[in-house]
């Protein structure tokens, strides 16, 4: 099948059943495995091993095939689930992402990490083949090259094939195994001979009187089958002896590998490396016998390829397809439609030109003064905000869709670090623009990496402390007034303002007698260079993170917040707005300027009476109220004849005022960024184009509100300290 | 906005190896200049500038093209001279300069806007040893004319992201 056409279809669904399979894997690890959980898993690599196997891409579908048989154990109960075996699991999962990487890049016959894939397929075949301490895999001697796909009934093997399992006790009864092996060569000639070690106990546990070796022989003689059987007469009645003449039927050789389930897989192995069946024979015998065990009646391997001799597609491709069904069912009940994000971006470039034009078309009526005009582009203005609203609407993701990560990366890390961590995600509906999404993945990466390095103590130092052993990690997302706030929250170590002082006195960053509040030390650790790491893991620590984490924030403008209780723990709070595309804005005009500030900061506008004002600081209903004459401020100089206004703006808990010339009223604003040459500009945030066609800048109430409160005195108490600190000086 | 049809080559550096290659000339002050004609994409004429409180003089404020809001530079302001009045014949040249995202448009504020000449290879002369008034890399070279010389206008200096950036602060 042509690749080029399906490559992102291909990929996408890969992508989307690893990240099934992730999931699956980690919820085994921590609730320990269902059949539920392990058939989802096993699921997963087998309709991506199918779609692979499609196209032809050998790298993944020989990867997954051997993933899949492992699999198959745990599902079949012969294995059970441990750490090493989930690290494995997982690591193979990671390994598969890869390869689909290397599809989408057009490099899928390139294998990316040749090194990795050995490793993990020498584990897993390790997995197959012990349930006890590693062993060396076997390789066949001799590869004899694939047969047709038609099943036949009778093999194509022209030599004697011998197994050998002696009693343990063998040796005991002073008969040694190799002396056997060595009068079969005196028979005729061995072709193959391995050794299957799959019995082997610990070698602490090794009694070495006692034969635990299994061999597999494969000997071309013209001797006949009595004479071999003579040959192992006197071990007969304890020992395992299977003597399998040449193009014995492929059932007889199905059988053998049945009766011997520890060497199953590499017994398989070796019949097809020797030409006794061929892979698909083995490998669709045992499917299909794991598919229909649960059913009324267990066949036996070999019934089940005369079965598949009988009615060959019918059968297979039930057993083979029924998981794909109820794959297709479960996708058809989701009911989602795929977009290109491009097309999504149109609409809303479209959906902003449409507002701007329906404001445009309302200032002309109601210059035109007609009031029927006036009615039906209210009524138009109306419709074009529910547009507006589904179309940005569409752009909002949940959130969850960057939290569902971070299972996985906090169960690395703690491993890694050697804690113990238990992660809480909640508020993963909540929901935000979707350009959001993808650049505030990486600075909470960091803070939770931050987290578990810094925060959360070792298992031995929180038991000292009478903390429970296990540290806990909270992922926290909701939304209120118009931003949504993720949280991240932990039961560590909480941040300590003396040693944030110190480390930031060390570096030069701040004064040594400077006077700090706790919530400026805290923004110390903004800044950059500073670590308070006292040793400096490859995760964190390096003192690159925390700044970097800032500026991205800033950039999607919104702004984080520190809250901590030394000994108990921390909580870092970043707010965001909902979108970065329109706003709702209230107009003022100083000058001739336009200014709109964000709806949600406006708290209420009164008239400015400038006899209850004085030094900046206004008398509003009784308490002092700071503000800023916008006009002084801007430096504008055009006169005004009307009497001013006072907006009433809130930032957070602060409240200020912002007197301008006159008050416009609401509208949406289309938000334009104004660009690199005006990122020092501290007031302004951006722009919008009004409905005229002019520019209207969008103010940016935080930075106005902080340049209120120091322009009333009412500053960070730094300033009250200092001074203080000065009379009590000139006092002494 | 009205805007006055210009035809340009498309944008680049002008090259010597043309037989001949295109200028417009603009006026600044009561002084001439010539820009390339391949870095004007257009030329508009003024209708008001929205100022940004607290920016340099030198980049202003912003306009609205067609839906996008663009920075504008006063080019007397940039060449260290008093800004001048913004009279009718005040026009904005739409260039292009290099920001971080890539190549945006830049609009910028000139008295008036002469002519668009085309000047054959050879009347083109290299950078003068002295100075002409303005900075010496902000002059690509001159023009010698029938009624004298025109300093050609290095634009991709001119022009300078960082520079014009760090001119706010």
């Amino acid at each position: 099948m042509d690749l080029s056409l399906a490559r992102s279809g291909l990929v996408q669904e890969a992508r989307e059943l690893l990240r099934d399979m992730e999931k699956a894997l980690l919820e085994i690890e921590a609730q320990g495995s269902s059949p539920e959980t392990i058939n989802a898993v096993f699921r997963a690599a087998h309709t991506i091993k199918g779609s692979a196997g499609l196209f032809g891409l050998t790298l993944i579908v020989g990867f997954t095939q051997l993933l899949e048989s492992v699999l198959d154990l745990v599902r079949s109960g012969r294995r059970a689930v441990d750490d090493a075996f989930m690290t494995t699991m997982l690591d193979c999962a990671d390994y598969l992402d890869l390869l689909v990487d290397a599809i989408e890049q057009g490099t899928e016959s390139v294998d990316p990490e040749p090194t990795l894939r050995h490793a993990l397929m020498a584990k897993l075949r390790v997995l197959l083949a012990a349930n006890s301490i590693s062993i060396v895999p076997v390789t066949p001697t001799k590869l004899l090259p694939r047969k047709g796909l038609r099943p036949s009934l009778r093999s194509e093997l022209a030599h004697w094939h011998i197994s050998l399992r002696f009693s343990p006790e063998v040796m005991k009864r002073g008969m040694d195994p190799l002396s056997f092996i060595v009068y079969l060569r005196s028979l005729g000639e061995i072709v193959y001979l391995h050794t299957l070690t799959s019995d082997l106990p610990p070698l602490e546990k090794l009694d070495p009187e006692l034969s635990c070796l299994g061999f597999e022989v494969g000997l071309s003689t013209s001797s006949d089958q009595e004479t071999l059987e003579r040959a192992f007469e006197i071990v007969r009645e304890e020992s395992e002896i299977r003597i399998l003449p040449p193009r014995s039927s492929v059932a007889e050789y199905l059988r053998l590998i049945e009766d011997l389930p520890n060497d199953q897989q590499l017994l398989g192995e070796i019949l097809v490396a020797a030409g006794a069946l061929n892979e698909e024979q083995l490998h669709e015998a045992l499917l299909l016998q794991q598919s229909l065990k649960s059913g009324p009646q267990r066949l036996r391997l070999g019934e089940v390829l005369v079965q598949q001799e009988l009615v060959p597609e019918k059968v297979v491709a039930a057993a083979l397809s029924k998981q794909q069904q109820v794959d297709e069912r479960k996708v058809q009940e989701q009911r989602i439609v795929k977009v290109e994000a491009s097309k999504l971006d149109l609409l809303i470039n479209l959906v902003g030109e449409l507002v701007i034009a329906s404001e445009g078309a309302r200032t002309t009526a109601a210059r035109a003064k007609s009031t029927e005009l006036v009615e039906a582009l209210a009524k138009m203005k109306g419709l074009v905000e529910n547009v507006r609203d589904s179309a940005l609407n569409m752009r909002m993701t949940p959130i969850g869709d960057v939290f569902q990560r971070f299972p996985r990366v906090v169960r690395d890390v703690a491993k890694e670090l050697d804690k113990q961590i238990q992660l809480s995600i909640s508020g993963a509906e909540a929901e935000l623009d979707k350009s959001m999404v993808d650049r505030l993945a990486d600075p909470l990466l960091h803070i939770v990496r931050n987290a578990i390095d810094h925060g959360i103590e070792p298992v031995a130092e929180r038991i000292a402390r009478g903390k429970a052993a296990q540290g806990n990690l909270r992922l926290h997302a909701y939304h209120e007034s118009g931003c949504i706030v993720v949280e991240v929250s932990d039961d560590g170590r909480g941040l300590d303002p003396e040693r944030i002082r110190e480390k930031a006195v060390e570096r030069g960053l701040v004064a040594a007698n400077a006077q700090l509040s706790t919530g400026e030390i805290y923004q110390l650790l903004f800044l950059p260079g500073f670590s308070t790491a006292s040793q400096v893991t490859h995760l964190s620590g390096r003192g690159v993170g925390m700044d970097v984490v800032k500026r991205n924030v800033e950039q999607l403008r919104g702004e984080i917040e520190l809250e901590s209780d030394v000994g108990h723990g921390t909580t870092m709070r970043i707010r965001l707005p909902l979108t970065l595309a329109i706003i709702d804005g209230f107009q003022v005009a100083i000058g001739r300027t336009v200014f709109v500030i964000p709806l949600d900061a406006v708290v209420e506008c009164v008239d400015m009476v400038t006899a209850q004002a004085s030094q900046n600081i206004i008398n509003l209903r009784g308490s002092p109220l700071p503000y800023l004459r916008l006009r002084d401020v801007f430096g504008i100089a055009e006169a005004n004849n009307q009497r001013e206004s006072l907006v009433v703006v809130s930032y957070g808990q602060q409240r200020v005022g912002l007197v301008v010339d006159r008050l416009l009223g609401d509208s949406q604003a289309v938000i334009k960024p104004l660009g690199q040459l005006f990122r020092g500009i501290k007031a302004v945030s951006s722009s919008t184009i009004l409905g005229d066609g002019s520019v209207a800048l969008i103010l940016d109430v935080h930075a106005l509100v902080a340049t209120a409160l120091n322009a009333a005195h009412m500053g960070p108490a730094r300033r009250e300290t200092t001074q203080l600190v000065d009379e009590r000086k000139e006092a002494s | 906005m009205t805007q006055l049809a210009i035809s340009a080559l498309p944008s680049g550096e002008p090259t010597a190896e043309l037989g001949s290659t295109q200028y417009l000339t603009v006026l600044v002050g009561d002084e001439v200049f010539a820009l390339p004609i391949g870095s004007v994409r257009e030329v508009l004429e003024f209708s008001g500038m929205t100022a940004v409180p607290t920016a340099s003089p030198v980049v202003p404020g912003v306009v609205n093209l067609r839906g996008a809001v663009v920075p504008v530079l006063q080019l007397s302001a940039r060449f260290g001279r008093a800004a001048s009045e913004i009279s009718r014949r005040t026009c904005i040249v739409v260039a292009e300069a290099l920001f971080d995202d890539g190549v945006q448009p830049i609009g910028v504020i000139v008295d008036a806007v002469r002519e668009a000449i085309e000047v054959e290879a050879n009347r083109i002369e290299s950078r003068p040893p002295f100075g002409s008034g303005i900075r010496a890399d902000f002059v690509s070279g001159l023009l010698r004319l029938q009624n004298g010389f025109v300093v050609v206008l290095d634009m991709k200096n001119v022009l300078s992201v960082p520079e014009l950036e760090h001119a706010a602060i």
